[in-house]
């Protein structure tokens, strides 16, 4: 038995002589929070993302010390594979519109140089974004009806959120903040965009109109609040946190009320991102030195960990 | 897990190849030539027992981590100094981190931190080897802080005495650094090189000759010897002049069962090994333990090789001129902060920090102001140290930077000084120094002791 989004939380699974073998088992009606582990092999992954309706994530993982590439797993067999086979460069901070139309990533193409890769998978046009300089962008965020997308690049100081088209067009400066910006995420109506900033000393979660205008500051501590994802149905934030001296996900409500503590580890917890159930996250976990792709339910109420 | 280039473990017909002969025999001098020539060793074992540092591991932390953001933060710096990490106490008076180093900062009572290191060159090579030597790399390349260990003590066993744990020598794109090794002490001094996956594989790349050798044949002394002896005399070269030492040494590391046990991390508990994290950095750290736990002198465990942070084929140096907060927020601290903590729990609990120099540095810093880029460039004038171990009063805080952390306020603290006070707590005193011509001028750092 594998995992599923209707088998969830109590599936288990093993390695027997070298082949994953998955142990099945399920009790409907009693799920776990304590995460539920995908990978198994240790290696350092990053920035997972659902694709196929919530059946297979692709992720970064360091395949080997000078290379991370894009893989891909298939949640019902937790089979694994390069989600481009061929790739021989780095490539980070993927993302994917809702409909599964276009993804982008950060791609290396020389030292300290980066390009911005869009890529249309309906007309298998490949757009490229353009700055100038050496320079990387980060954590795109395509907008649910695919107007833009968003993310973060330092161009002449502070760095700031932009947007580009589809076809890498039409770019816009959004920010025009102190500080580094970064983490954009539309809420489902795509009117609001949640990001992190650290004018204030350090990473604090903020939303604004898509516009740019109306800034409001949702969290407030002297320690790290990054990655902020919005829920699919636009409720809820998950995001990442040090605030108990660890990193760990938390979720809060849109306005950033009622944070609630997901994770509980002295280990690192990190890079929340929703399943498109709004139930569950899929996280990078490390535990006992390895980091791997974990399931883990969003408790839908519970001790409120921290004010926001 | 051994993997001695393409040594198999089990039985097979093949013997070595005279191709991976010649392969290796140019690179002999780096690969074999730690210290086998006339050595002193009761001389050195004397001198060692006065010595509070029977052995150093320094981990060189390639590239140049931001001081900024790990060591010495600045919360009350302008916006475009600060960074964006807040900051967290420590056990130490005077000692805050940045909240990268979770781990690093409850330990803090088992190190000292200097924060006004100084060097004199703003580029990788040149400050990598003014980092490893205390000089600048023309007109003579001085001998690596390692090597001078390395003369003093001897070689003792089968081990080397001094090993560079990483995947090749330290280098960015362009070039290696001049000052990996020997220098003016001459290439038997060099250090042997030796790899470790973050699966604990130990590897030795150079030991490609013995392609298709098995533990019997290895055993087997007279017919390899015989073997090499007609491959060498098909060659000519520089580097086959080397041979009749470096074979012995690669023939005494592979058939020695501690030398061999000493590279197996399989023998750890996996709790141990977990605790170093699965990544090349932790395991090698483990390696390093491993290594002066049988009395290895000199340990040197390179981050990476590659200077280059975000380059095609680079293995993620220190030197982030792009993603320089992504990259230590998300990959280099928490496999550092990590790895580093083990290190100081293993060896404390084992008792080796009574006599084991444990250091952690790069060859500079990085620009307190940040770049267009959102990053940090290269800064000469003001980087951090983390000394741990033999004679070294931890839970200090030594030497101060500015608010902006661009230049020290107290006197700067060079390579050479540190060049000096890891000879000083290895036994090699002024006269030592100046009979083999190093370290002249150096200046130890009486306030780490």
């Amino acid at each position: 038995m594998c995992w599923t989004e209707e088998k969830s939380f109590m599936n288990f699974y093993s390695f027997s002589g070298g082949c994953l073998q998955l142990v099945g088992l399920i009790t409907a009606g009693f799920l776990s929070a304590k995460p539920i582990p995908l990978t198994t092999d240790g290696s350092n992954k990053r920035d997972p993302a659902f694709i196929d309706g919530g059946t297979t994530l692709v992720y970064g993982v360091d395949e080997n010390r000078d290379l991370i590439r894009l893989w891909q797993i298939d949640l019902e067999t937790l089979e694994t594979k390069p989600y481009y086979e061929s790739a021989n460069r780095h490539h980070v901070e993927v993302a994917f519109s809702q409909d599964g139309r276009y993804v982008s990533y950060t791609e290396c193409i020389g030292n300290l140089t980066a390009q911005f890769v869009i890529k249309d998978l309906v007309d298998k046009k490949d757009y490229f974004v353009k700055h100038s300089g050496r320079g990387g962008t980060r954590s795109p965020a395509f907008a649910p009806d695919n107007s833009v997308v968003v993310y973060a690049f330092a161009e002449k100081g502070p760095q700031q959120l932009w947007s580009v088209d589809m076809e890498a067009k039409n770019k816009k400066q959004l920010t025009q903040c102190e500080g580094i910006s970064n983490w954009p995420s539309f809420t489902p109506d795509g009117k609001t965009i949640i990001f992190s900033n650290t004018r204030e000393n350090n990473y604090e979660i903020y939303s604004m109109d898509a516009g740019g205008s109306n800034e409001k500051r949702l969290t407030e501590n002297t320690i790290m609040d990054i990655r902020p994802v919005v829920s699919p149905d636009g409720k809820q934030i998950a995001f990442t946190s040090l605030r108990n001296g660890f990193y760990n996900v938390y979720v809060m409500n849109i306005d950033g009320a009622n944070v609630r503590r997901v994770t509980d580890s002295e280990e690192r917890d990190d890079y929340p991102a929703w399943h498109p159930d709004g139930k569950q996250l899929a996280i990078v976990s490390e535990r006992k030195g390895k980091f791997d792709l974990y399931m883990v339910k969003v408790p839908s109420s519970g001790k409120i960990t921290a004010n926001p | 897990m051994l993997d001695f280039g393409n040594f198999k473990t089990r039985d097979c017909e093949n013997g070595i190849g005279r191709r991976s002969f010649l392969k290796t025999a140019s690179a002999l001098p780096f690969a074999f030539g730690a210290g086998y020539g006339g050595l002193d060793l009761e001389a050195a074992r004397k001198l060692g027992d006065r010595a509070k540092a029977k052995s150093v591991i320094l981990l060189w932390l390639w590239g140049g981590p931001s001081h900024i953001d790990t060591f010495d933060p600045k919360p009350d710096a302008p916006m475009e100094y600060r960074g964006p990490f807040g900051v967290i106490p420590t056990k130490t008076d005077g000692l805050q981190v940045t909240e990268l180093l979770p781990q690093l900062a409850k330990r803090s009572h088992l190190y000292s931190v200097i924060r006004s290191m100084q060097t004199t060159n703003g580029g990788h090579p040149g400050a990598g080897t003014v980092g490893l030597t205390g000089y600048e790399e023309n007109p003579t390349v001085h001998p690596n802080f390692g090597s001078i260990v390395s003369k003093h003590r001897g070689r003792s066993g089968a081990l080397p005495p001094f090993f560079y744990l990483g995947q090749g020598i330290p280098r960015d794109l362009p070039r290696r650094i001049e000052g990996y090794g020997g220098g003016t002490l001459g290439k038997a001094y060099d250090p042997f090189l030796v790899s470790c996956s973050e699966n604990g594989k130990v590897g030795i790349p150079t030991l490609d000759l013995l392609s298709g050798m098995t533990p019997n044949r290895i055993h087997d002394r007279r017919r390899l010897m015989a073997q090499l002896d007609d491959t060498s005399r098909t060659l000519e070269g520089a580097g086959v002049a080397g041979w009749n030492q470096a074979h012995h040494a690669a023939y005494g590391l592979l058939t020695d069962p501690k030398a061999r046990d000493s590279f197996d991390l399989t023998t750890e508990s996996q709790s141990t090994r977990d605790a170093y994290g699965q990544t090349s950095f932790g395991q090698s750290c483990l390696l390093a333990r491993r290594l002066v736990e049988t009395g290895v002198p000199y340990v040197q465990v390179n981050w990476s090789e590659y200077v280059e942070t975000f380059t095609p084929n680079g293995d993620f140096g220190w030197d982030t001129h792009i993603y320089n907060f992504e990259l230590l927020q998300d990959r280099h601290c928490p496999i550092f902060d990590r790895a580093f903590s083990a290190l100081l729990d293993d060896m404390n609990s084992r008792g080796l920090l009574e006599d084991t120099l444990v250091i952690a540095t790069g060859e500079f810093g990085r620009t307190p102001k940040i770049s267009n880029r959102a990053a940090r460039e290269h800064h000469k004038d003001c980087y951090f140290s983390v000394w741990a171990g033999a004679g070294i009063q931890p839970g200090r805080v030594i030497g101060e930077s500015d608010k902006r952390g661009e230049h020290p306020v107290t006197e700067p603290i060079t390579p050479l000084m540190m060049g000096t006070t890891i000879a000083e707590l290895s036994g090699i005193g002024a006269r030592e120094r100046a009979e083999m011509n190093v370290l002249d001028g150096g200046k130890i750092i009486h306030e780490l002791l």
